[in-house]
């Protein structure tokens, strides 16, 4: 893990990071930690979910308690997992819609497999495999039968979420190990130097339950990990080099002996299983399985808003994980601050919607300020 | 074929076989309805600078990405150090010593120029599988003093660099390589004249080290006299003529392709003026 903290400080391997190496007259510290902030790939984004968070703060007395932190997670930590996977095709210059699909179609297996007696574990590892699955007939599609993966990962994305309707009989089911149990417990009170006992319920739910998304913080700790994860090996990998490399010029990196298709598949099926991981955990988290894909395909397009927000080109070549989680949080912190402000439910789709153009928007011209100021 | 001497139709003599490193011998080629490639002779000898001239769609790229194993021949048999060579990819080629430099470029824009110059050579740190990044920007600013470019920042991408430095950095990247045999595709195209004469001066120097061979294609005859040992020239698939380059002249190479030109629209008139 030492290369982390020796290599380059930029967290993309073609940022190269070295912003700050030429510079001989000395800037004040101020500036010099706005340059390096805009030398970042995920730095606009930064500065406009920082600026977000502030103005709901200041605007919103609520916003700013541990409370509210609670309530904001549901909203990004799902996106962020997502987004990980997603950047991994995007920055491919491909595009992976069927993630709606997985999202709909792994808890539906996981819970067949568990009603058939298969155990709670083994039957997410086997739906997460099923996904995975999918992740390489889409590579495959795309990159050796060579149909677009924007159409590909379409038909995929409506076979799966029929399929998951199929199989689920349009009917929403409890979701297996995530029910909450309720006991009774005697505590006691002393009350005026007399010991009461009084029966008091406790909800109660297990621990696969606390570790795949029910625990309040469980989805909060999963993206960091995976994000951070995928961040190394996006930067400090072959993997991510290449990843980069076929994205930035597919023939070129064939040519010096990138093997494209093998990349192509693997990312896919990256992307195909954090979509499942991340089924599975609001499955447990919502403690039911519902199966209706308007839920899941809003959570796609949120995802790619978020990938895209925070810096990763959707022609390919570019992108970062971490931008991508940021860029989930800047969504997150608006959907949240909006109704914390008392915004009218149906305004928080145009709301929305304003922010990303805005925050595109901030992306190019700091980009082109990045591309003018002498670093990678 | 045309007239003005086809000196080397069959295979070399034997004792120019025995120094060959690398001897192409009938090879044939056809993408569809399409011949790319006859029956091409061809032979490299050690440390030689082999300049391979042709018109466009003569067959010359087809050549070189035959012999760098990205496509496979129909026909023919290729030798390398005497030992039947036969690439099943890129990579293979490579492992046997075989890099190539393509006309497009296969340099990746948003990588940095030391990433570009390992990449699929890279550095880890053992046992993790974590780039040696420093390790690699080091081992590359050597490799590019070593041969004399002169790149003033390696850690910016390449997509930041002019089109001679980009050339030179794609060139630097085969030599890096343990490479004996090194395939340049048009390395001057599209580049001015001061950025020419820096790619022409690294392979001069290349060539007084006598560590590798190259198979240069060029379109410029006066840079094929200038920086080859030898001259071929691809028409029509097959090779047309092979001679040092002190034996020729840009008129001898004018005059060939002119008459070919002149041949192939005789051709044409024949066939379709009787057509009545």
């Amino acid at each position: 893990m030492a290369s982390v903290t020796q290599g380059s400080p930029s967290p993309s391997p073609a940022s190269g990071g070295g912003g700050l190496v030429s510079t001989d007259a000395k800037p004040s510290p101020a500036r010099q930690v706005l340059e390096r902030l805009v030398s970042l790939r995920e730095g606009s984004i930064i500065v406009v979910a920082i600026v977000v968070a502030v103005y709901f703060a200041i605007n919103t007395s609520s916003f700013l308690t541990g409370e509210n932190f609670k309530t904001l997670l549901p909203y990004f930590a799902p996106l962020a997992i997502l987004g990980a996977g997603e950047v991994f095709v995007m920055i491919l210059g491909e595009i992976d819609l069927s993630i709606a699909a997985m999202y709909l179609f792994a808890p539906i297996v996981f819970f067949k497999l568990d009603s058939a007696g298969l155990g709670l574990v083994p039957s997410v590892l086997l739906a997460l495999i099923a996904c995975m699955a999918v992740g390489v007939v889409n590579g495959a599609f795309v990159s050796i039968v060579g149909v677009s993966s924007f159409v590909t990962t379409l038909g995929m994305l409506f076979t799966f979420e029929g399929l998951s309707l199929i199989i689920a009989k349009g009917q929403p089911n409890p979701t297996p190990g995530a029910q909450v149990h309720q006991t009774t417990v005697q505590v006691h009170h002393i009350v005026n130097g007399h010991n009461i006992v009084l029966p008091e319920k406790v909800n109660h739910i297990g621990t696969f339950a606390k570790i795949f998304g029910g625990g309040v913080y469980s989805e909060l700790i999963w993206a960091i990990v995976i994000v951070l994860a995928l961040q190394v090996v996006l930067t400090f990998t072959r993997w991510g080099l290449y990843t980069v490399a076929i994205g930035s010029n597919k023939i070129g990196a064939a040519e010096a002996g990138v093997k494209v298709k093998l990349v192509t598949i693997r990312n896919f099926v990256l992307c195909a299983l954090t979509a499942g991981l991340v089924g599975i955990f609001e499955a447990v988290r919502s403690q039911t399985i519902q199966p209706d894909p308007s839920g899941p395909n809003e959570i796609l397009l949120l995802a790619i808003a978020g990938a895209v927000i925070g810096g990763t080109l959707l022609s390919g070549g570019s992108g970062t994980v971490v931008g991508a989680l940021i860029g989930a949080l800047f969504l997150g912190i608006l959907k949240d601050g909006l109704i914390l402000q008392g915004v009218q439910a149906n305004y928080l789709l145009f709301y929305t919607g304003l922010a990303i153009v805005v925050a595109m928007t901030a992306n190019v011209y700091v980009g082109r300020a990045r591309r003018g100021s002498g670093s990678g | 074929m045309a007239e003005p001497g086809t000196p080397l139709q069959g295979a070399p003599t034997p004792s120019a076989a025995s120094e060959d490193v690398l001897r192409v011998e009938h090879i044939g080629k056809r993408f569809g309805p399409v011949t790319a490639l006859k029956d091409v002779n061809l032979h490299l000898k050690k440390g030689e600078v082999l300049g391979l001239l042709g018109d466009n769609g003569a067959g010359k790229s087809t050549l070189i990405k035959i012999l760098c194993g990205f496509q496979k021949p129909d026909t023919g048999r290729m030798f390398l150090r005497g030992e039947p060579y036969e690439p099943k990819s890129v990579d293979d080629a490579r492992a046997k010593g075989i890099e190539t430099v393509y006309q497009d470029l296969a340099l990746i824009d948003e990588l940095s120029v030391f990433h570009n110059l390992f990449l699929r050579k890279e550095r880890v740190h053992k046992p993790l599988p974590l780039l040696a990044n420093r390790q690699m920007k080091r081992e590359a600013r050597t490799a590019l003093d070593e041969i004399g470019i002169n790149i003033p920042r390696i850690d910016v991408a390449v997509a930041r660099l002019s089109g001679g430095q980009r050339q030179a950095i794609a060139v630097a990247r085969t030599v890096n390589s343990d490479a004996d045999i090194i395939l340049l595709d048009e390395p001057l195209a599209a580049m001015g004249a001061k950025e020419g004469a820096m790619i022409l001066d690294l392979v001069a120097r290349l060539k007084e080290e006598g560590r590798v061979s190259i198979i240069m294609i060029l379109h410029n005859y006066v840079h094929v006299l200038e920086a080859c040992d030898r001259v071929s020239m691809i028409q029509d698939g097959a090779i047309a003529l092979d001679k040092p380059t002190a034996e020729t002249s840009v008129e001898e190479l004018t005059d060939i392709v002119v008459n070919e030109y002149k041949r192939a629209r005789m051709a044409n008139h024949e066939d379709t003026a009787p057509a009545t």
